[in-house]
Order: C-alpha cells, then structure tokens, then sequence
C-alpha cells in the first residue's frame, strides 16, 4: 500500500511546486516571511553583535593585562568612557555588562534558537514554513530595534547598563550606585521588546513541531536538533515571561519610584535575584540545548553511524528541561539566601548533572568504531564534546555550596561559563554554521581554511580559559577593574597579560572564519544537495531549498540515524528514502542496555 | 469531519480536524496562553511573596480599594465571558447576526470593565494610593501601590488589547469572513477573552478579598 | 466542524454557577471568619472559577488529553516560583 496522502489537509501549505508570481524585493530579502530568510537575517544580527561582543571582550582583556594604560585604537573613544584611550572604570563596568548582554542575548540566543530554529525546524519535519510566517517576520524585526536600543546605550549620557548584565537591585536600581541612568533604562526596554521577540518565535516553533511533521515523521524518528529546538522552544516560552515581568519591575523602580526592590519601603532586593535566576537558569540551558542537538547530528555524520542511544538523548533532554527550573538558587548560594534553601538547590544542581553526563556518553559512544570523517563540523562537534565536559566538571565543583564560598564571583565563575558558552555553545554554532552551510546560502565553506580556524581557535581558546580556573581559586574576583590594587593579587598580573595576547591572538584568528564565511558566498560556490552524506529531510532539497521547500508533501520511513546499515549500498539512508526490500527497513531497536 | 475519514492515517501525521486553519492556530493560541500565565505568575507572584514578607507595608482588603465596586466589575467581566461563549457558539450554528450581536456586546461589556476601572484609578489616586513613594498618602505603604497598580495595570492592558483584537473580529464578521467551517479567528479570540477573565477572577481575590 | 447540540455545554448554567460563586467569594472576603479558613475558601472558590471557565468556555474539556496536559505545564512552576522563595521569610 503505497502511503500517499490525500491532498485535502496540505492543500494549505504553498509547496514548492506552486506557481508564484515574482515576490518584489522588499518582501523577498527584507520584510520577508520565509523561515529561510529570516534565518539569514538572523544570521547576520548575529554575527554582528558576536564580533561586537568579542571587541568589547578584548577590551575587558586590554585593561586586566594592561591595567591604566592606554588602549592601541582607544584614541576614537570618547572621553567619558577612556579619555587618553585608559578605560575608566565606569566604563569597565559598561563593558563587562555589555559584553555579557551582548553575548547571550544578542549573538549565543539568536544564533542557537533564532537562526537554527528557523532554518532547521520547517526543513527537518518536512514543512513548507512556519506554523505562523508572518508571525515569524514580526520576531525578526522586534529583535532589531531592541539591538539597537542595546547599540545605542553606549552613546547616552551616563553611558550603556553597568551593573553587570545580571543588574542586581538596588545597585540597578539608582544611577547614584553606578552613575548610568538612561543607559539603564534602555538595556531594560531592549530587553522586555527582545522577550517578545522570543516569546513569539518559541510559539511558533512548538506548534508547528507538533502539528506540522510530514506523513511518517513520529517523534522518535525527528533528529535531534530540532527535538533540542523543541525542548528549548519550551524553556524560552516559559522562563522569558518571568524576566519580563521582573524587568519592569526594576524600570518602575528606576523610573517610577516605586519600591519592589529597595529595602526601605519593604521591598526586596532578594526578589530580584530570585525572578532573575529563575529565568536565568533555564537561560542557560537555552543557551546550551540546541548546540547539544547540533553535536548529535554533526557526530553521528562524522562517525557514520546512528547517534548511540538516540531515545535516551531525547529522554535526557527533557529531564534537563524539567530540572532546569529547580536549581536556580545556585546562582545565589553567597546572596543571603534561606540556608536550607541553599542545601535543597545543592541538591538538585547535582542531580542536573546526570543527563548531561549521560549524552557525553553518548556522544562518545556514537563516536566509539566509528568510521570517523575529520570533516570540519564534527570536530567542532568533537571539541563541544571535549569542552562541554570540562565546563561540566567545574559546574559540579560549583554545585557545591561550601565550595562555592571561595569560588563564588571569581574567575572560576568565568572559566565555567566560557567553557559551556564558547566551548560548547560557539562551537555547537561553528559546527552548525559550516554543516548547514548549503542550506543558508547554497555553497559549501573551505575545507582547509575552516580547519586552520578550528585548530587555532580550539589551542587559543583554552590557553585563555582553561588557568581562569586556577585564577578563580586564588582569589581574582570578576567584574573588578582592578584586581592588582590588592596586594594578594598583584601577582596574577603576569598570568592575565599572557592571557590577554592569546585573546587578542584568538579575536585575529575569527577572521580566518569571517573570511571563509564570506567568501564561501560568492555565486560560483554552488553545491548538491547532500554534501556530508546526512540522512534527515533537509538533504534531500536543493542547496539552498527553494521558497516552499518541499515539491511534494514528504513522506517519511525510517529514523535520521542509518549511517552504515549493514548490507546497505551507502553508507547513509535518507529518512524518506522509500523501502525497497528489506535493506530499507528501519534498524531494530537498540538492545535495553542504555 | 468526513473528508478526514477518507483520509489514510499516516503515523505522525495529524490532520488537521476538518476545519480550515483552526487546530493549528488554536494550538498557537494555547501556547501564548501558557507563556501569559507565567507573566502574570511573576507579577501576581511577586504581590504575594511581598505581602507575606512585609504585611505592615500593605493594608487589609476594604481599607483602601473599594470591594463592591470591583465586585460588579468582577460580574461585569464574567457576563462578557458568557456572551463571548455566545458569539462563539451562533458562529458554529451558522448565525451570522447572533455572532455580530454577541460580539458586540462582549465589546461593550470590555470596554466597561476599562472604563470602571479607570474610574477606580483616578479615585484612588486622589486619595493618595499611587506607586510612588514620595507621593503616597493611604494605607499600607508605596509598597502596596506599586504592587497594586502593577498587576491591575498589566491585566487592564490585557482587557484593552483584547477588546481591539474582538473589535478587529467584529470588523471581520462584519464583511461575512467567518463561517461554521472557517471560524479559526473567533475562537482564537475567544480564548484569549476567557483567559483574561480567569486571570481577574483570581486576581481580584488575591488582591481584593485576601 | 458543526457542533450538535449534544456536545454543547450548559454555558448559562455555568454562568449560574460563576455568579454565584463569586457573590460567595465576596461574602467570605468581607464576613469575619478567621484568616486561615478565609483564605483557604477563597482560594478554592476562585480556582474552581477558573476551572470552570478554563474547561467550559474555553472548552478544554472537550479536547485532546494532549492539551489538557500542555494547559497543565506552567502550574508546578508556578507553584514551584511562590513556595520556594517564600521560605525566605
């Protein structure tokens, strides 16, 4: 029985092969509804405020290698923020929060669920777009005026937001304490339009996950980045309303007078860390969870062989999906917080580790007699691997409230985060950004060239990050302009300067990549459908697909998995490949082992 | 319905219910709902944690916001909720004139319960009950303002919005575009009209009763 | 989809109720029971409000078990947000 459908449900969705009279340039390119446009779009914003991030970085650096002394190029700065080009403190201030704004909310978010989310989604379940395209074209272009809100903060009087970008009250509350008023407010507004943004996109992508999948795609046979998009589509629609509403809380106190947070009046400044964090946390696992569904695909197609323990990786997901709301007061072990409090969140946090450790194994298992293609994106996805676990590691020194005491807000803080959001998420988009590279733009990045990139960034990287860690234990607080004003510190100097060369050597390096990138564009790079040998529904589409995707509605028979099926004429079989004896049938189910 | 019947079923495929559009923009709609619960839980969350912390900054119900007033504008916002139900209802049996009439009323019932409650602002604002700390004169603390203004504020926000979005509807049926197999809008509307009604029948105990 | 009569819920019979309920709310919000029963009686008569409206007028009683488990998602964490971080005080 052939499994057609009949044309009365996909009567609705504009299939490629529909005729379309020729879309005018603005709703093409800019006001466009297509998810494969707005995942340009996205791309682009985010690349920007990547490189923006990783200059404003390299200027935290500057001023810890080099404290007090004149910054190469700091001539253009204004002198509110470095006259002579010697970066004031205040303006350090400025700079460690936007980098740290910058980087989540403007470049790892939108790249990883913007981007990603965009691109993959509609494709991998077999959908000409979007549950809602113009509800989608609407995400974009609130994401843009809150960019440029972020942007635009730096000019203000007073300077962009510099109360770290985790703006505790009552140090947010009051430009008295940091001597930022507007700058403030607007890093409020940016991010309250941003949440919408957000909250519009995660919509979009949960109802057409489940309602949109072709004809045979069940759950268990969708690949796992947009599972990861699908898990993190739920966090973001359920956490960015708690942010929301605690943002205009702190604007209220800033603008209004009113009193949630300032203790004098009864307010709490406590309340701010709790609504923070309980957005924060599963913040961070939106930060992480799509890079992890990138790795899976990337690792399976390098190894060539199914993902090991594919329904356990979808299983731990969701466990950490569930956890991710009850471990929130480990941001807050040192705030004063209930002690009982900080033994349950001890607790839990610990417990959060497990299904991250079972998909490291995971990952090492579908590696484990692979035979391994060293193509660009999986070792990216290798090095996610590598370096996901090392962040690990130290979360679980974290997770750990006595510790805790001595390693709260020093650099070991900062090595675990770089370690899970350059580590992991930045390479997770690396590896996506090459492997998806086709379906973007039609051709395919430089081999050679990205693994030079790959191979200096992954040495300089952890030459950077990895003695962060020893930094952090002995003493060296984040978010101080100087550190060498005490006399335990002073001599750290040396350390922080040789870690400061090998940033600005690693910020050089992303240039390799820029170029790549750019290069890569031009129209004479053109490229099948399937370069990597991949099996989901993507690959089965011309590079780039076309407005529409699909000709006809796809139909779906087996898994996203069959790399190297015993007996098999490839070593690859596309998902909607129809059967054609029994080498088409789907692989039995993996044995209760895992 | 029967069309679908006709239809092979296809593992992990789900048709859509035999009404255009409706599942997957109802779905849509339940979602956003989901996100809104948890914007007025930070917000209604926060009036809780702060009262329980620190009552003396608050003052009991009846002191300072009026009961009975916000009672029949409870009502008020109920009977739109039912006439609502109402409009929704004549669209699925093809009456075109009771949803127009329906619809309408739901509208004006809205926009009363904005209305009453504006009244209530400038009430309570002359007598001192405002957010801010150096202007406040009743009851309670700034606290109370704040918080108050804040969850009232947000939800009214809500009722305006909706009662935009029913007058869009209403334009929109007035033209003829909805029909018993094509009501996905109606109903997406109705949704959110009733969620907004929920979160006030909750909200005006906790924050009037309590 | 036409909706036969069978399938269509009492909606003014609900509305009874809802106006009932809430004159019974008021009452209890303004009588001089002790706090804790007061409290305890409010709560359960305006989320049995909302239940109704949430299942009747919004239908949910007559969907997939599916929505009815993604409508139920956002209560734990509500739950979860209040009672932990009341313990600070």
């Amino acid at each position: 029985m052939s499994v057609t459908a009949t044309k009365t449900d996909f009567d609705l969705l504009p299939f490629a092969g529909e005729h379309h009279e020729e879309i005018p340039f603005i709703r093409k390119y800019i006001f466009s509804t297509d998810h494969k446009m707005i995942s340009r779009q996205f791309l682009f914003m985010s690349l920007i405020f990547l490189a923006l991030g990783g200059t404003l970085a390299a200027m935290i650096r500057w001023q810890l290698g080099f404290p007090g002394q004149p910054m190469p190029g700091g001539g253009v700065l204004p002198d509110t923020m470095a006259p002579g080009g010697i970066i004031l403190p205040e303006f350090y201030n400025s700079l460690v929060t936007m980098h740290g704004t910058f980087m989540i909310f403007f470049a790892i978010m939108p790249l990883l669920v913007g981007v990603f989310g965009n691109l993959l989604i509609p494709l991998q379940i077999g959908a000409a777009d979007m549950a809602f395209p113009r509800l989608n074209m609407f995400s974009f272009w609130l994401a843009v005026p809150a960019g440029f809100m972020m942007l635009g903060s730096f000019f203000v009087e007073g300077g962009a937001a510099g109360a770290g970008w985790t703006s505790y009250a009552p140090l947010s509350s009051s430009g008295e304490f940091t001597g930022v008023y507007l700058g403030q407010q607007l890093w409020l507004g940016s991010l309250f339009i941003l949440g919408f943004s957000s909250i519009f996109g995660s919509v979009n992508y949960v109802t057409t996950i489940i309602n949109m999948r072709a004809p045979g795609l069940t759950w268990f046979r969708i690949p796992l980045a947009t599972w990861s998009l699908f898990i993190t589509a739920w966090l973001v629609l359920l956490a960015m309303p708690i942010l929301a509403g605690a943002l205009i809380m702190l604007l209220a106190d800033q603008t209004l007078g009113t009193t949630f947070f300032t203790p004098e009046t009864g307010g709490e400044p406590l309340l701010w860390q709790h609504l923070f964090w309980y957005f924060g946390h599963p913040e961070v696992y939106i930060l992480i969870l799509p890079a992890m569904g990138i790795a899976s695909e990337v690792v399976a197609n390098g190894s060539r062989k199914p993902v090991f323990g594919y329904r356990s990786m979808v299983l731990a997901m969701i466990s950490i999906a569930f956890l991710a709301w009850i471990v929130w007061g480990h941001h807050m072990f040192m705030s004063g917080m209930n002690p009982m409090l900080g033994m349950a969140f001890m607790i839990t946090t610990m417990l959060i580790a497990v299904p991250s450790a079972i998909k490291v194994f995971n990952w090492l298992g579908t590696m484990w007699k692979g035979n391994i293609h060293y193509h660009t994106p999986f070792l990216h996805g290798a090095a996610f691997v590598s370096l996901f676990i090392i962040g690990g590691l130290s979360g679980i020194f974290m997770a750990v409230t006595p510790v805790d005491i001595q390693i709260h807000d020093t650099y070991f803080i900062v090595a675990h985060i770089h370690y899970v959001l350059f580590g992991g998420s930045l390479f997770g988009i690396f590896a996506g950004i090459i492997f998806w590279y086709p379906k973007f733009f039609g051709g395919i990045m430089n081999e050679f060239w990205g693994k030079i990139h790959f191979g200096l960034t992954f040495v300089l990287y952890n030459v950077v990050f990895f003695p962060m860690h020893s930094l952090g234990v002995q003493g060296m607080m984040r978010r101080l302009y100087d550190p060498y004003q005490y006399e335990f510190l002073a001599p750290l100097l040396p350390l922080n300067r040789f870690i400061s060369v090998t940033v600005f050597g690693l910020v050089a390096v992303q240039a390799i990549f820029a170029a790549n990138f750019l290069i890569s564009l031009r129209r004479s790079n053109k490229c099948g459908p399937n370069p990597w040998k991949a099996n989901s529904l993507e690959w089965t589409l011309p590079s780039p697909p076309p407005h529409g995707n699909f000709q006809e509605m796809p139909v779906v028979y087996r898994g996203p998995y069959e790399y190297s099926l015993p007996g098999a004429a490839e070593d690859y079989l596309l998902q909607s490949e129809p059967e054609t004896g029994t080498e088409g049938a789907e692989r039995p189910l993996e044995p209760a082992a895992h | 319905m029967t069309s679908q019947a006709a239809a092979v079923e296809l593992p992990g495929r789900r048709p859509e219910t035999g009404v255009e559009g409706v599942y997957t923009l109802k779905l849509g709609m339940w979602i956003f709902l989901l996100s809104e619960v948890m914007f007025f839980t930070s917000l209604i969350g926060t009036y809780v944690i702060l009262r329980f912390a620190h009552p003396e900054h608050f003052a009991e119900p009846g002191e300072v916001l009026s009961i009975e007033l916000t009672a029949i504008n409870t009502f008020v916002l109920i009977c739109s909720s039912v006439t609502m139900v109402k409009a929704f209802a004549s669209l699925q049996h093809g009456d075109q004139a009771g949803l127009k009439k329906w619809l309408l009323a739901t509208i004006i019932l809205g926009t009363t319960f904005v209305g009453v409650q504006v009244y209530e602002y400038i009430h309570l604002i002359e007598e001192g009950f405002v957010p801010m700390t150096e202007l406040y004169r009743a009851e309670g603390g700034p606290l109370y303002g704040s918080t108050f203004y804040l969850m009232t504020g947000f939800h009214g926000t809500h009722v305006t919005i909706g009662v935009l979005a029913l007058i869009f509807v209403l334009t929109k049926a007035m033209r003829g575009e909805y029909t018993p197999q094509s009501l996905g809008g109606v109903e997406i509307v109705g949704l959110y009209w009733h969620f907004v009604d929920l979160v006030w029948i909750v909200l005006f105990t906790i924050v009037y009763l309590i | 989809m036409s909706i036969d009569n069978h399938t269509h819920p009492p909606y003014m019979k609900i509305f009874g109720i809802l106006a009932v309920m809430m004159l019974a709310k008021v009452l209890v919000g303004i009588s001089d029971l002790p706090k804790g029963l007061s409290i305890g009686l409010l709560i359960l008569i305006s989320f049995s409000s909302a239940l109704l409206v949430a299942l009747y007028y919004m239908h949910l009683r007559f969907e997939t078990k599916k929505l009815w488990l993604l409508a139920f998602i956002p209560f734990p964490l509500v739950a979860i947000l209040i009672l932990t971080v009341i313990q600070e005080w």
